[in-house]
């Protein structure tokens, strides 16, 4: 019972925040982010957002709340990936550190929280189309503009498979994986005109949009479309 | 690749299951007229499309080709009562397309019935004819099969390509179940059944190329066998043919030791005539996929080799 309740907070934390993502990227990133009480479900919340959190701060180049930025480094540190854990989530961690330096590092701040070197993309190497594009859609925090990392460098590679994977992901109604590879697809050259991506976000947003983190994906995808920024 | 010799097996006991249900192929006579005597032709006249594609590729086997001549041959003299059943659903709707669609498979492989041929002709001069309100698939088809014929084609193929749904390439992720038969049949009748893999255009090849092991990948989870069939066709009809492993291994599987392949998932239950209406074309389809990807594996390892 304590669990699942947990669970339910959790999720609806996590919807919340994504809910506030995705409405500060349509605003154009001026509405500020809500950091919440620092209790151990948003950190666990922002965990699952991972550095989509700043998402609106990154694209529109305006300083995150402090709270905002403290909450992100609180998850940083709570949640060090285990030695064995999966890339995704090597990756994703990774992605925060990275995401929190970019804030922190200005001309005249101090200390830098190291990324770290980067992980390993190996296993993304010879990936079928399905599977790169399901680890892509999990990594979607990764597709930002201008940023590059063996991950961006893999979905660079393979703009045909990545529209693929976007095609099954719709047909299979995962709206979520949808919505992840549709924004990495908006960063890529060479994806086929034939897949009419900005109908297929459209398409995403109306049957899977009440999702707020599948809302989120399709609006960070817009934004970044708007900016017209390639990675 | 696929392994050569399990493209083809598929065929052979497909094959083998047609000659042995071939009393499944049969008209109703005694059906009301108004019902529609046409209905039951369409699976006689796949059959001897399918057998024709099975000679002209030359890659069966001699008792395949074999059973294969003796299926068109029963089906002519017995089920479409050497040509006079034709005759009669020209009579009962003179202006239907049905009767000729079946004839002409039959004739490119000998057989004939002069009076359909008069009729056809007549037809053809017919404004009424070619103005006929078909959805554009059908139509592209039926022209195709108007220049097999050695009639014009009217209206002319490449007038039709744009109205069908392959022609205009729209968003792949769109298409469902009847789509991608309208996708299928699009490209038997653009590229004369396997036979002239460059009658697709070059930039509905590319297309194809690009989003087909989306639709092979999607309707192989679902064990859409007649679709995946029909698709695992079009992928033997590209100019680099990918035989795509998982998928053949996956549709060979699902083939009963009978040959009998189920349209769906698993195979159907009920009575011997019921079952074979709803297996017949997976069947003839399984047989149609595997002539075409024996082939085209075929004159790969010809290339590999020369």
């Amino acid at each position: 019972m304590e669990q699942s309740g947990t669970g339910a907070l959790l999720q609806g934390a996590v919807q919340d925040l994504s809910s506030d993502v995705a409405s500060a990227l349509r605003g154009g990133g001026h509405a500020p982010v809500t950091g919440g009480p620092e209790d151990g479900i948003t950190v666990a919340a922002v965990r699952v957002l991972g550095a989509d959190l700043l998402l609106p701060h990154l694209l529109a180049r305006t300083p995150p709340p402090p709270d905002t930025l403290d909450t992100l480094r609180q998850t940083v540190s709570a949640f060090p990936p285990r030695t064995d854990a999966a890339p995704t989530v090597v990756w994703s961690h990774w992605a925060m550190r990275r995401t929190l330096r970019h804030f922190e590092q200005p001309p005249d701040s101090t200390p830098a929280a190291e990324e770290g070197p980067e992980p390993d993309g190996a296993w993304l190497d010879g990936a079928s189309w399905q599977y790169l594009t399901h680890q892509l859609a999990v990594l979607a925090p990764l597709a930002v503009p201008g940023a590059d990392c063996a991950v961006a460098r893999a979905a660079r590679s393979r703009p045909v498979d990545v529209a693929r994977g976007f095609v099954r992901a719709v047909r299979r109604r995962d709206w979520q994986q949808a919505a992840g590879a549709g924004r990495w697809l908006t960063l890529l050259d060479g994806v086929p005109d034939t897949l009419g991506l900005d109908g297929g976000l459209d398409f995403v947003e109306l049957m899977g949009g009440s999702d707020p983190r599948v809302a989120l994906q399709v609006a960070a995808a817009r934004a970044m479309r708007r900016a017209g920024a390639l990675v | 690749m696929t392994d050569t010799r399990l493209l083809h097996t598929v065929g052979v006991r497909a094959l083998d299951w047609l000659w042995a249900h071939r009393d499944g192929f049969r008209l109703e006579p005694d059906v009301d007229p108004e019902v529609g005597f046409l209905e039951r032709f369409k699976p006689v006249g796949e059959l001897a499309l399918i057998c024709g594609v099975l000679f002209r590729e030359g890659v069966a086997g001699s008792q395949q080709a074999e059973l294969a001549r003796r299926l068109v041959d029963h089906t002519w003299r017995d089920t479409l009562d050497g040509g006079r059943a034709l005759v009669r659903g020209q009579r009962i709707e003179p202006l239907s397309p049905i009767p000729f669609e079946v004839y002409r498979p039959y004739r490119e492989l000998g057989y004939s019935e002069p009076e359909v041929e008069r009729a056809t002709a007549l037809y053809h001069r017919l404004t009424s004819w070619s103005a006929l309100e078909l959805h554009p698939t059908r139509r592209l088809g039926l022209s195709a099969f108007e220049r097999r014929y050695g009639l014009t084609p009217r209206p002319p193929e490449a007038d039709i390509v744009g109205n069908t749904w392959l022609g205009r390439t729209p968003e792949p992720w769109t298409v469902g179940g009847h789509i991608a038969y309208d996708i299928t049949h699009a490209v038997f009748h653009l590229t004369d059944w396997g036979e002239r893999p460059e009658g697709l255009p070059p930039r509905i090849a590319d297309y194809l190329a690009t989003w087909l092991p989306v639709w092979i990948d999607d309707w192989l989870d679902l064990e859409r066998w007649d679709l995946l069939g029909e698709l695992l066709v079009v992928d033997a009809c590209l100019p680099r043919p990918t035989l795509d492993e998982r998928a053949w291994q996956a549709f060979a599987a699902a083939q009963q030791p009978d040959g009998a392949m189920p349209a769906v998932r698993t195979m159907p239950e009920g009575e011997p005539e019921e079952v074979f209406d709803l297996v017949y074309h997976p069947t003839l389809v399984a047989a149609f996929a595997s002539v075409l990807a024996t082939s085209r594996a075929l004159s790969e390892m010809a290339h590999v080799t020369s």
